[in-house]
């Protein structure tokens, strides 16, 4: 059963099929927790905190709709994003207020502490669950409503908020810890991630694109922990592939003009492996490049990687300086899709998506999208000069927007 | 009062069939009513050959067919549906709808059950299986489709197959999607397209990938074996869970278990063995008669035991065939013929009582 | 084909284990059969790399065979890259939830597998529990990264000029993720006590464990929060 070697045709998100899938309303496998949610809030089980108005409707796997908050979001940041590609989340704020949109940043705020927890298991259920509903708890009080950074925090409250649902003893649990910090008990309606709230407000990013990206081709690395736990609360859309996939980062991409092209490793992990990415690397080189990145460059050729988690980002970025110098077929730059969007509506690729903080040589794909990189590092660096000179404290928003 | 002399059986495939032939051989009227314009049922309507003898269906079911159509006992209302019941056993008050949406009632004195069951629709699947993306990825029902015209060809390019895959336990033995029975009968489907196809294209190479191979009773030799001892099909015990495009061909991932390591091959053609759920025909029969399902969603007979496998838990209302769950033609009409007998055994019953 | 690796461990240790796993809530929903599909190992990225299998880890959990169990927390389940990516198994188990709780156990029970593949690991359980936020700017050396290339010294050459030029304020940091609020980190700290995590680190490092439990008193202490 060996494989064969085969001409490789460029894919796209358009089906390959004239057969369309209707879905039966009846036939929707999961519970729909929501109403469960609701349901212990009514019971006086916990306080549930409405998604504020105005939302967006989105639909997600099995056909429910989804409310996306566009405002008032309190933002769950992430330690990796923010820590070692703080670009990820300038751009999420900087879209925000391009838009308008008010929002709030708090200090209030820990990891969910995921990432050591699939890395160590140095953790339990108990303090996993605190952990998320401490964090709901300072959103719900600040009035605003979470919205989640991290895929992987994003997946683990989602199966946190499963567990507290189905398990009256964790709650009990949770609550005397809540209790003893002087917290009220609240869960959220929906738990969003921020790639679904750029999938809400891709019309409108999409009037604003300042560059031609039609010759721009992307490919997509749809995030493990965004939709692989508690799969049937992720994004799908039937307009991308059918409704077979996660429209997450793909529709958002389309719509502002460029390519998403597709490549057979899509659904492999981007292997960081929590544990791997910081101790056992070797791994996470190997799985990065062997099953994505080259077979990307093989099928697809793509300008730029994109995708919407902290770990992914790293893994596929961070791990192609050492199959470079292996002469592998890689060299692809890796970002978010927020970054991207951000920079195709004019965010500056230094101030704000701070480009400098990633690996893989990310000019190319600035001088094809239109933009001078030498120049727009030139402004950066005028601005570094000026915070040395002490003219300047910090970089403000009011400087970049 | 002595009740209705008539047998409504509602669905005209192999179990409704055989239960109408059944009630007027054995002298009551049969009142046969199917929503579509032909009988036959499902295995008529789609399928080119039957397991385990691969005879050609419309020969096959010529004679039962043609038996229902001349009976003089059968009145048989095509295009028509069951909208209403009332009463009870003896005395059932259906309503009839035709086409145009005209009504008529009807008296029956006890009812046979035949609405049989649907396809699962790969889009549900949980595994990326690619139905809604890929013209290549087919289903056995697609795959008889192309037996029935002559061809085996790629959908994508009316080109020849060289390397076609089978899937097992498509939407079947599955917590996932819900489905949580084997469907009995799509290994042994899959096994008899096997051979079809290596009749007709000598030279392709074909694989059938499964958790376990399950052909009960004569099928194994029949069938299996026969597969793959005299068409050398390949069994593969390990289930892929993705299908992509790789170039103009389809590559498919999986576990080859015997091995215990990760497979991934290319194949022209995959076809996937959709297993068998309740028909919307049954689900809505359940509603419009009271008839409680069971767990799996199809329709409970009275205590769900082997002992007795056609009566309900309403008193009068028989089931025949895969209304009541996955099976086989062979045992579908084995339950028409039962149903018959306990329900011509109500009427007569009724009548003796009343004299 | 039981296991003949671990024969000097008693019988008996290696189910006191097993049950303990089996006795974490989410062991049921974890695992209910597992008929050999092989659907996860596809999906499985540790498969493809290493020797590793997680329907190994379904089968020897449904079989219950303790010897099996006992030799994949030592030598697989830090293996495993907690992708989730068998959740689709048709059977609806996670064999990367069982492995959560098997290394959860092999954590508590102090195994020594546990403590070679959390070697090195320490500081970064030190950061987040201590600040709430998993890796911090500074991480970012040359001599912990040599394989990310040129580009982690530029960071840490420059890390305080860029750090400042980041506009939102909360991520003026170097030595965290974003800043942190004191109280916050005493509610965490106040977590960590009342679940017996930081009991739990006493296993993989009694001095880190010491040094982390001198830091949350103290801080408990100002805080006020009570946790007895
Ligand atoms: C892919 C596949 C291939 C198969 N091939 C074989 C094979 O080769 N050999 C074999 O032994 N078995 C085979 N089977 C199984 C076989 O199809 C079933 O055993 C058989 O069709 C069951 O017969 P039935 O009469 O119960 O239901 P069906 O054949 O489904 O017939 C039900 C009839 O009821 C009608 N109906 C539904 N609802 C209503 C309503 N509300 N009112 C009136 N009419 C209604 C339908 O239109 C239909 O005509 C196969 C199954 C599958 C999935
Ligand atoms: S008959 Fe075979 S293919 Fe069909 S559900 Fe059962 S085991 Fe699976
Ligand atoms: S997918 Fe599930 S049933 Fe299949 S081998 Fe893995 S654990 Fe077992
Ligand atoms: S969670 Fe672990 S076992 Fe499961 S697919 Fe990922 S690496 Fe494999």
């Amino acid at each position: 059963m060996e494989p064969m070697e085969i001409p490789v045709l460029k894919g796209g998100t358009k089906v390959a099929t004239s057969r369309v899938f209707d879905r039966d309303p009846d036939t929707v496998p999961e519970e729909d927790l929501r109403e469960a949610i609701w349901a212990l809030g009514r019971e006086g089980e916990w306080i549930v905190q409405p998604v504020p108005e105005p939302y967006y409707l989105a639909p997600t796997k099995y056909g429910r709709l989804k409310k996306i908050p566009l405002e008032h979001t309190w933002h769950h940041k992430s330690c990796g994003q923010c820590g070692h590609i703080p670009g990820y989340s300038t751009s999420i704020f900087w879209l925000n207020r391009l838009l308008g949109y008010d929002y709030f940043d708090p200090r209030d705020q820990t990891s969910c502490t995921a990432w050591n927890y699939y890395a160590s298991a140095t953790s339990n259920q108990v303090a996993q669950a605190a952990v998320a509903m401490r964090n709901f708890s300072a959103a719900y009080e600040s009035g605003y409503f979470p919205m989640i950074h991290c895929g992987t925090s994003f997946g683990h409250y989602k199966e946190v908020r499963h567990e507290l649902v189905h398990d009256a003893k964790l709650r009990r649990q949770v609550r005397a810890i809540m209790d003893k910090l002087g917290r009220p008990f609240v869960m959220p309606e929906e738990i969003v991630h921020y790639s679904e709230w750029m999938y809400a407000i891709r019309d409108e990013l999409k009037n604003r694109v300042q560059y031609d990206l039609s010759n721009i081709t992307a490919t997509v690395h749809p995030a493990c922990h965004y939709y692989k736990l508690q799969t049937g609360d992720a994004i799908y859309d039937p307009e991308i592939y059918g409704g077979q996939r996660t429209a997450a980062v793909t529709g958002v991409v389309q719509t502002l003009g460029a390519t998403v092209a597709d490549y057979s490793s899509w659904y492999d992990c981007c292997g960081f492996g929590f544990r791997h990415i910081l101790v056992q690397r070797d791994f996470t080189r190997s799985f990065a490049t062997l099953r994505k990145i080259e077979v990307m460059k093989e099928e697809a050729n793509p300008d730029v990687v994109l995708t919407h988690d902290t770990g992914c980002v790293t893994s596929l970025d961070k791990s192609q300086f050492a199959a470079q110098a292996h002469n592998r077929n890689v060299g692809v730059p890796v970002m978010s899709e927020s970054q991207f969007a951000a920079i195709a509506v004019g965010a500056h690729p230094f101030r704000v998506a701070q480009l400098h903080w990633h690996s893989v040589d990310y000019r190319p794909l600035l001088s094809k999208m239109g933009i001078d990189p030498e120049k727009a590092w030139m402004e950066f660096q005028g601005d570094l000069e000026q915070i040395k000179s002490g003219a300047m404290d910090y970089l403000t928003w009011e400087h970049v927007l | 009062m002595a009740g209705s002399d008539t047998v409504l059986i509602v669905g005209a495939g192999p179990g409704g069939i055989e239960a109408a032939r059944g009630v007027a051989d054995l002298g009551k009227r049969a009142l046969l009513v199917e929503t579509k314009g032909d009988i036959g049922g499902t295995p008529y309507e789609y399928y080119a050959t039957l397991t385990p003898d691969l005879r050609e269906t419309h020969e096959a079911m010529h004679e039962m067919v043609t038996a229902v159509k001349e009976h003089p006992l059968i009145d048989l209302r095509l295009n028509t549906r069951v909208v209403n019941s009332e009463g009870e056993i003896g005395h059932f008050k259906v309503t009839l709808q035709d086409e145009s949406g005209s009504r008529t009632e009807e008296e029956v004195g006890a009812i046979v059950v035949a609405t049989g069951f649907q396809h699962f629709d790969p889009g549900r699947e949980t595994q990326m299986y690619g139905y809604y993306e890929y013209d290549d990825v087919l289903t056995l029902v697609d795959a008889e489709q192309m037996f029935k015209a002559g061809r085996i060809v790629r959908p994508s390019n009316g080109e020849v197959p060289e390397r076609v895959a089978f899937i097992q336990c498509v939407g079947s033995r599955d917590r996932q999607i819900g489905n949580q029975w084997c469907s009995k009968v799509c290994c042994g489907i899959a096994s008899k397209q096997s051979i079809e196809i290596k009749r007709m294209l000598p030279n392709a190479k074909v694989f059938i990938f499964y958790i376990d191979m399950r052909m009960y009773g004569f099928w194994e030799d029949m069938i299996y074996w026969k597969a793959q001892e005299e068409y050398k099909v390949n069994y593969i015990r390990g289930i892929v869970t993705e299908i992509i495009r790789k170039g103009d061909k389809l590559l498919i991932k999986g576990e080859d278990t015997t091995m215990g390591r990760p497979m991934e091959v290319l194949m022209d053609m995959v076809i996937l063995s959709v297993g068998m759920e309740p028909s919307k025909g049954t689900l809505e029969m359940a509603n419009i008669f009271n008839l409680p399902r069971e767990e799996h969603g199809f329709i409970a007979t009275k205590d769900g035991g082997p002992l007795d496998t056609v009566s309900t838990k309403v008193p009068g209302i028989f089931l025949a065939g895969a209304a009541a769950g996955p099976k086989d033609i062979e045992d579908t009409v084995s339950m028409g013929g039962a149903a018959a007998m306990k329900a011509v055994a109500t009427l007569n019953r009724l009548a003796l009582e009343v004299g | 084909m039981p296991s003949d690796r671990y024969l000097e461990v008693p019988l008996v240790e290696k189910q006191r284990l097993f049950d303990e796993v089996k006795a974490d809530p989410r062991f049921h929903t974890y695992l209910y059969g597992c008929y050999e599909c092989g659907i996860c190992v596809a999906a499985c990225p540790s498969a493809r790399f290493y020797d590793f299998s997680p329907r190994k880890i379904a089968q020897a959990a449904a079989r219950e065979d303790l010897e099996l169990i006992y030799e994949q927390m030592n030598d697989d389940i830090w293996n495993c890259s907690q992708c989730f990516s068998c959740n689709r198994c048709p059977r609806q188990n996670s064999p990367g939830g069982l492995i959560t709780i098997m290394r959860e156990v092999a954590v508590k029970n102090g195994m020594r597998s546990m403590k070679e593949a959390l070697a090195g690991y320490t500081r970064i359980i030190y950061k987040i529990m201590t600040t709430g936020t998993q890796v911090s700017p500074d991480m970012l050396q040359e001599d912990a990264f040599p394989d990310w290339g040129p580009q982690v010294k530029m960071v840490s050459d420059n890390l305080d000029l860029w750090r400042r030029a980041l506009p939102p304020e909360t991520l003026h940091t170097t030595g965290l993720s974003w800043q942190v609020e004191e109280r916050t980190m005493q509610e965490l700290y106040a977590i960590w006590k009342l679940t017996g995590t930081l009991d739990m680190i006493s296993e993989v490092d009694e001095g880190l464990h010491d040094i982390m439990e001198e830091i949350m008193d103290d801080a408990l202490e100002e805080s006020g929060i009570s946790v007895d």
